[in-house]
């Protein structure tokens, strides 16, 4: 592997301190609509970015369209709670099922650098077991891809962002490339409950660098990794990935919001993208497409973007857009201590524990849960309060508490299921286009996770001094919905990304996943998003594969 | 603007002298800017109508026990925030927009209320008005007025929480010191502190004593 600068010098190319670098962003190459790039790319995040990079630095004219701002974090980001509204995505959307999901706040994300822009940080990779769990544990799905094959894509991901940590146990155990961070109250009581329960903890994986890195400075542990960094300390593609995109000469094309990708009727291919910019309807002219807008507006997209072909929907040939999608189970639990934890201050990512990420045959249930530190700033803590039923003047009495409390959150491996589901729903936005309606319902094995992982967080918590717990059921993450699979008949992309039914149209984001672990995703979306640029890159620009299957 | 009213046996008064606004001159000036906007005179209501800011006064004083001046203006907060659509984005199959939600919710409470009284929900008593609103909560997923009340409860405690605790006066009571950018924190560790934050001194008041529910 070439050094660290040399294959991605994003760190070195901000300036020192915090900001961007505006000289790159005006001197930034920029394509006509009718120009032909060889990529056009949808969304700008952890997916979409990542692919940027890859390929501008491989030669090839790319440019990626994202719907939101070209964020500039000195001025738009604020150190506040409420003021951090305008990261999400708000867009209308209807949500349905027996476990319906909200959306719009932390499982969502806008404008250039995606979900990782409010992120809190945690970039664990996924464990081998998790690439097989079908055959393995007889639920979920097999990947057509392995573990072994996605490694040297997560040691590339970490090193750039760059990940700090203690050696990891779990899994394939690894290291970091950065020293764990010192860690706050409320990771040092989940360290003295855990080691109380006989419970293996770990401070990481946390993709803040420790120490100054590029021209990056050292976190000041301000503790609002959820509302962006300004600090330029916390990686998101904006910092890791868009610097160096730009300097080899990729566009990144802000506020244009793509409707439809559009299809030629008689060779089938992808011929580029409409979008909306300033209230004019453009197209994008590209020889390749690849969407990454995540598990929601992807499958929108997809599903939207209708033609004589493809009647149901670009790629719907077998009825998968938009199937298996899934959230973790991410119940939160705090504990009240005597003492002042304070747990706001600090990043919120810190400690976790993988010890029941993977199936106990002694346990009534498959797969498992990882825990971590979570530390609700004070609207998400009175949630959380209100959630107990509380209001009036016991919620204000809960409130002014808040220095005693410590808060850990689960994420639980809820399985792919084929009902849980976007499809179109009747309503349109305000540009006349249908909306996504997602619907979602748990099954039996993922009450099961919850409960389990609610008796862990209580019993750590306990067992470091806490008086009493409380527990917030909720959910985190989005993943799934255009599934990597080794079939066209059950899924939407190959193990390369590529869709099944026109093979100059890739995925390159979460929703690929077809399964989640216990794991935060940012990561591997990184990881999968760069393994398809390197097959992309291999593949050379010489037309359309001959086969859809092998790198 | 002094500090909010909030009786000991409340919750009150734990962080004697402590103001976040205090901290102000630390602070960037795009939070600054941001956090400032909510001390002025609070924004003209857009959104409700007579009758719905009427009824939505009285249930967000009695959700977050505003009773006395000062107050956060919360009704204004949750007006102008409905007034720019400024919401999730997504809604339940079940519930219509926030918007709509909203002005069905209110409309709810009043024809309950006049059902009960005779008057529409904000002329009831403080005693009244609360227990309407606890028989609410405790409905959870039955359907009340046409619609899950656990859904209607979250959708109020979501708009009243947000607003509440996006104010300085809010964090003062509960001894958050807010924005910290530039500054940061360097004293982390339980029981560890910086200069400028308070401890509490009442630390046995763990809430669950003498808790009404």
């Amino acid at each position: 592997m070439s050094s660290l600068r040399e294959r991605n010098p994003s760190a070195w190319l901000l300036p020192t301190g915090p900001g961007s670098n505006t000289g790159l962003r005006e001197k930034m190459r920029r394509y006509a609509d009718a120009d032909e790039v060889d990529i056009v790319i949808v969304g700008c995040g952890a997916g979409g970015a990542t692919l940027l990079q890859r390929l501008a630095r491989a030669g090839w004219r790319a440019v990626a369209l994202d719907a939101g701002p070209f964020w500039e974090p000195e001025q738009d980001w604020v150190s506040d709670e409420a003021g951090s509204h305008h990261l999400y995505w708000t867009e209308p959307r209807v949500i349905s099922g027996a476990d319906p999901v909200p959306l719009g706040s932390n499982n969502s994300g806008r404008g250039v650098g995606g979900s990782m822009v409010h992120y809190a940080g945690y970039t664990p990779r996924f464990h081998p077991s998790d690439f097989r769990t079908l055959s393995t544990d007889g639920v979920g799905a097999d990947w057509p891809l392995t573990y072994e094959e996605l490694r040297p894509l997560y040691e590339e991901i970490e090193a750039e962002l760059p990940v700090a940590g203690e050696h990891w146990p779990w899994g394939d155990p690894h290291r970091y490339p950065h020293r764990p961070h010192p860690v706050s109250g409320n990771g040092e009581l989940f360290l003295r409950g855990a080691q109380a329960c006989g419970i293996t903890a770990k401070v990481g994986p946390v993709a803040i660098a420790n120490g100054r890195f590029g021209n990056r400075p050292h976190c000041i542990y301000r503790g609002f990794c959820l509302q962006g960094c300004k600090v330029n300390a916390k990686a998101s593609p904006l910092i890791t990935h868009i610097p160096d995109a730009l300097a080899q000469g990729a566009e990144v094309r802000p506020d244009s919001m793509v409707t439809r990708i559009g299809v030629d009727e008689h060779t089938g291919m992808a011929t580029g993208v409409e979008y909306l910019r300033e209230g004019v309807q453009r197209f994008q002219r590209a020889r390749m497409v690849a969407v990454a807008g995540y598990s929601i507006e992807t499958p929108r997209l997809l599903l939207n973007s209708t033609s004589q072909r493809f009647p149901d929907g670009l790629c719907n040939d077998f009825d998968q857009v938009g199937r298996y999608l899934m959230v973790q189970g991410a119940p939160q639990t705090a504990g009240r201590f005597q003492a002042e934890v304070r747990m706001w201050k600090a990043p919120p990512p810190e400690v976790s524990t993988e010890d029941f990420y993977e199936t106990n045959p002694e346990k009534p249930y498959k797969r498992g849960f990882s825990i971590q530190c979570v530390s609700p700033l004070p609207i998400t803590w009175a949630e959380h309060v209100a959630a107990q039923g509380h209001w009036g003047a016991t919620l204000r009495r809960y409130m002014s508490d808040y220095p005693h409390w410590a808060c850990l959150g689960a994420l639980c491996e809820f399985l792919p299921l084929e009902g849980n589901r976007v499809t179109l729903a009747d309503e349109t936005d305000h540009n006349g286009i249908p909306v996504a309606s997602f619907s979602y319902s748990q099954c039996e094995n993922d009450r099961h996770l919850m409960s389990a992982a609610q008796q862990v967080m209580e019993q750590i918590l306990t067992a470091a001094g806490a008086e009493e717990v409380i527990t917030i059921k909720r959910y985190a993450h989005l993943v799934g919905g255009a599934r990597m699979a080794a079939t066209a008949q059950t899924g939407v992309v190959d193990r390369n990304c590529r869709t099944f039914a026109v093979p100059n149209l890739l995925v390159t984001d979460g929703s690929v996943l077809p399964t989640q672990g216990s794991a935060n995703p940012a990561l591997t979306i990184m990881a999968v998003a760069a393994r398809a640029a390197r097959s992309l890159v291999k593949g050379a620009r010489n037309g359309v594969p001959t086969s859809t299957k092998g790198a | 603007m002094s500090g909010l009213p909030l009786e000991a046996s409340d919750g009150g008064g734990r962080y004697p002298g402590f103001s976040s606004l205090a901290q102000a001159g630390h602070w960037d000036q795009a939070t600054a800017a941001v956090v400032q906007s909510r001390l002025g005179p609070p924004p003209d209501v857009r959104f409700f109508t007579p009758a719905e800011e009427a009824a939505a006064r009285a249930l967000l004083d009695m959700l977050l026990n505003q009773q006395e001046e000062p107050k956060v203006p919360v009704l204004n907060m949750v007006d102008a925030r409905l007034a720019a659509e400024e919401t999730d984005g997504w809604h339940y199959a079940d519930m219509p927009q926030d918007g709509a939600a909203w002005r069905a919710s209110l409309a709810a409470l009043d024809d309950e209320a006049r059902s009960l009284a005779d008057c529409p929900f904000a002329l009831l008593d403080k005693e009244q008005q609360g227990r309407l609103l606890q028989g609410i909560c405790d409905l959870r997923q039955e359907p009340w007025h046409g619609l899950p009340a656990d859904r209607v409860w979250s959708l109020w405690t979501r708009y009243a929480c947000t607003a509440f605790y996006s104010h300085p006066l809010a964090w003062d009571e509960i001894g958050f010191a807010g924005p910290a950018y530039p500054r940061g924190y360097k004293n982390l560790g339980v029981d560890k502190l910086e200069p400028f934050e308070v401890r509490d001194v009442r630390a046995d008041a763990d809430p669950t004593h003498g808790a009404d529910r």
